[in-house]
C-alpha cells in the first residue's frame, strides 16, 4: 500500500517536473526567426535588377522584362522602351566618384565638381575585367568595397588601404561556391552597413567598413541578386527569387530599464529561487546519500 | 556492484519503488549517479525558473547565480562527512559554472578594473580564458587533493603518446570535414574573413584553445574521471555527455537553446570515448580545440548573435 503511493507520487512528480520543463522551455525567445526583410511585391517573380530613388522602383525581372513603379512598389507596369538601369560599376558619394574601369582597377574621382579625371586607387587590386559591383558608404569616408570576378570581396579601409575582406566558402561538399550578386551602401550618411547580396547566402551586412561581417537574411530566400540603397525612403531593396523585398532602416529599441519596485522583486525572485534550489539540493541529497557508503 | 541495467532488468520487474529505492542506495554508483541527477536538476531550476519574471538582458545575472547556487551546493560536501562521494561531482560542476562566468564577465572585470589598460577586447577575452584554465586547474586539484583515494578523479593528463596525437589530428581533419561537407546555412560557415582572422587570431585562438582545455579537464577529466570510479564506462560516459549536453542551455540562455543541447550531447559522447580509448585528455582537448577556433573564425554571426 505504502509503496503503490510512493510509486505514483513519484510518478507525478515527474509528469509535474517534466511539463514545467517543457513549459519553460517553449517560453524561451527565438528571436532568431523574426524577419528582417518584407515582401514588397512581385511575389514569385525573379528580379535580377532593382533601383529605387524616392517613390520611383526600377526593376528587371528574369524574364528580361522592365518594370517600373512610381508608388514605392505597391504597383508595377512595364517600363517604357528607353528606360535603363543604373550601372553597378559607378558609385558617387557627395563629391567624390568610384568606380570600376573596364580593367578591372578601381577608379577614382576625388572632387567631381573640380575634374571629371579619375586615377587608379592606390593599392587597388585587380578585379578582372568585367567586374562591376561596388559600394561607398557615406558614413564612412573613404570606404569602398568591391568584388571581384573571382567572387573575392575587397574592402579599402578609411587609410587606403586595400584588404581581402570576405571570401565565401562552398555550399557543401557537392555545391559550389555562392556568386556575389551586388554590393550596396546608402550615399547619405545614414548608416554604416554595407550590405552585399549573394546568390545562395542571402544577405551579408558590414557595419565597420567590411572589416566584419554578420548574416542579415531573416526574411529573405537564399538567393538574392540584386541592391539597392534608397538614402530618401531610408529603405534597402531586394531582388531575389520570389519577388522585391525591402529593409527600413529603423532604431533598436532601448533595452528595458527597472528602476521600480519591480526591480527589488525581480531581484528577491533571482536570490531566493537560487537559495531554495541550492537548500533542495543539499537536503535531497543528505537524504537520499547512504549513511554509509560501499567502497 | 557495477550499474548494469541488463543484469537487473528481470530482478526488479517483481519489486516495488521503495525496495528498489533500498537496493539501488547499496549500490557503489548510487551516490555519484543521485548527486549528479540532483544536482543537475537543482542548477536547472536555478537557471530556468527565473525566466519566468526576470529578462536576462535588463537585471538577471543568470551565470552569476549559476555559479553561486554551485558553490553553495559544492562548499558543504567538503564538510559533511556522508556527502563524501558527492564531492568530486560537486566540484566538477562548481568548476564547469564559475569558470564559465569568469571567463564571461572577464572582459568587463578587467575594464572596470584597469580601463583602457586591460587593452582590447581580444586581450580581454584571452586574459578572462587564462583565468578559466587557471580556475579549472585550481578547483581539480582541490578534488584530486581532497577526495578519498577511492572516489579521485583520473584526470588522464600525464601523457599524449604518438596514438593520442594522431588521434587529435585524425580527429581535427575529421570534424573539419564533416563542417565542409554539411550544408553552409546550418552551420553558419558561409565565409572567412580575413582582416578580422588577421585581427584576432593572435589572442582569440589561443584563448578558444585554452577554454577548450578548461572543458575537457572540467568534463572528461573531473566529470568522467570521477563517474567511472563507481559506474560501468558507458554509463559514466554517457552521464557526462548529458552533463555536457545540458550545460550549453546556460551558453545560449537567451537564444534558441535547443538544438545544442542534443548536438553537444553527441560531442560529448564522442570526446568521453576517445578520452578513454586513447586513456589521454590530450586527444579530444586537441580536437575541442580546433573545432572552438573554426568556430570562432569560420562562422558568420547572424543578426542575432547565433
Amino acid at each position: 500500500m505504502g509503496s503503490e503511493r510512493r510509486r505514483r507520487s513519484l510518478a507525478a512528480a515527474s509528469a509535474v517536473s517534466t511539463a514545467i520543463a517543457a513549459l519553460l522551455l517553449a517560453a524561451a525567445p527565438a528571436r532568431a526567426a523574426d524577419a528582417w526583410w518584407t515582401p514588397v511585391a512581385l511575389a514569385g517573380t525573379a528580379v535580377t535588377r532593382v533601383s529605387a530613388i524616392g517613390d520611383t522602383i526600377m526593376v528587371r525581372t528574369g524574364k528580361g522584362a522592365t518594370l517600373l513603379s512610381t508608388d514605392g512598389g505597391k504597383t508595377f507596369a512595364t517600363a517604357s522602351a528607353d528606360a535603363t538601369l543604373p550601372p553597378d560599376n559607378v558609385v558617387t558619394v557627395g563629391s567624390q566618384r568610384w568606380e570600376i574601369g573596364s580593367a578591372g582597377r578601381v577608379l577614382h574621382v576625388a572632387n567631381t565638381a573640380v575634374s571629371s579625371g579619375s586615377v587608379v586607387d592606390p593599392g587597388s587590386p585587380d578585379l578582372g575585367p568585367g567586374a562591376d559591383l561596388i559600394a561607398a558608404p557615406a558614413a564612412l569616408p573613404g570606404v569602398v568595397v568591391a568584388a571581384s570576378t573571382g567572387g573575392t570581396v575587397w574592402r579599402r579601409g578609411q587609410d587606403g588601404d586595400w584588404k581581402q575582406a570576405l571570401l565565401l566558402l562552398p555550399a557543401s561538399l557537392v555545391q559550389g561556391v555562392p556568386r556575389v550578386t551586388s554590393i550596396a551602401a546608402f550615399t547619405q550618411p545614414l548608416s554604416e552597413a554595407i550590405y552585399l547580396s549573394t546568390d545562395g547566402y542571402a544577405v551579408l551586412i558590414s557595419t565597420d567598413g567590411g572589416d566584419d561581417w554578420i548574416r542579415a537574411g531573416p526574411g529573405l530566400p537564399d538567393s538574392v541578386y540584386s541592391l539597392s540603397a534608397d538614402s530618401g525612403r531610408r529603405a534597402v531593396y531586394a531582388g531575389t527569387s520570389d519577388g522585391l523585398f525591402e529593409h527600413v532602416l529603423q532604431e533598436l529599441p532601448a533595452p528595458p530599464a527597472y528602476q521600480d519596485a519591480a526591480l527589488v522583486w525581480r531581484w528577491i525572485g533571482i536570490g531566493a529561487v537560487t537559495l531554495v534550489a541550492s537548500v533542495v539540493v543539499l537536503l535531497a541529497m543528505i537524504r537520499l546519500l547512504p549513511r554509509r557508503v560501499a567502497a | 556492484m557495477r550499474f548494469d541495467p541488463g543484469s537487473h532488468r528481470s530482478s526488479v520487474a517483481a519489486e516495488g519503488v521503495g525496495d528498489r529505492l533500498q537496493r539501488y542506495r547499496a549500490a557503489s554508483w548510487w551516490p555519484t549517479a543521485a548527486t549528479l541527477v540532483i544536482a543537475e536538476l537543482g542548477l536547472g531550476a536555478a537557471l530556468l525558473v527565473p525566466i519566468t519574471f526576470s529578462d536576462p538582458n535588463g537585471v538577471d545575472p543568470y551565470l552569476a547565480r549559476l555559479s553561486v547556487a554551485s558553490v553553495l551546493i559544492a562548499l558543504p560536501s567538503l564538510f559533511v562527512k556522508r556527502l563524501e562521494p558527492a564531492r568530486p561531482i560537486l566540484l566538477a560542476l562548481a568548476a564547469v559554472a564559475t569558470t564559465y562566468t569568469l571567463l564571461s564577465a572577464g572582459p568587463q572585470i578587467l575594464f572596470d578594473l584597469f580601463g583602457s589598460r586591460s587593452g582590447s577586447f581580444d586581450a580581454q577575452v584571452f586574459w578572462a580564458s587564462v583565468a578559466q584554465a587557471l580556475g579549472t586547474l585550481l578547483i581539480a586539484f582541490a578534488a584530486w587533493r581532497t577526495v578519498a583515494p577511492q572516489w579521485r578523479p583520473s584526470l588522464r593528463m600525464r601523457h599524449l603518446g604518438l596514438g593520442g596525437l594522431a588521434a587529435g589530428v585524425i580527429g581535427s581533419a575529421v570534424l573539419i570535414g564533416l563542417g565542409l561537407a554539411l550544408p553552409a546555412g546550418l552551420l553558419g560557415r558561409v565565409a572567412l574573413q580575413p582582416v578580422a582572422l588577421g585581427r584576432d587570431f593572435p589572442l582569440l585562438g589561443p584563448a578558444n584553445a585554452l577554454q577548450a582545455f578548461s572543458q575537457e579537464v572540467q568534463f572528461r577529466g573531473l566529470l568522467l574521471g570521477a563517474l567511472e570510479r563507481t559506474m560501468s564506462p558507458r554509463w559514466a560516459n554517457v552521464c557526462q555527455a548529458a552533463v555536457f549536453g545540458l550545460a550549453h542551455l546556460a551558453i545560449s540562455y537567451g537564444g534558441p537553446e535547443a538544438p545544442f543541447v542534443p548536438i553537444t550531447f553527441l560531442v560529448g559522447l564522442a570526446f568521453g570515448w576517445l578520452v578513454r580509448r586513447t586513456n589521454s585528455l590530450w586527444p579530444a582537448v586537441i580536437i575541442h580545440a580546433v573545432a572552438d577556433i573554426a568556430l570562432q573564425f569560420g562562422i558568420v554571426q547572424g543578426l542575432y548573435g547565433f
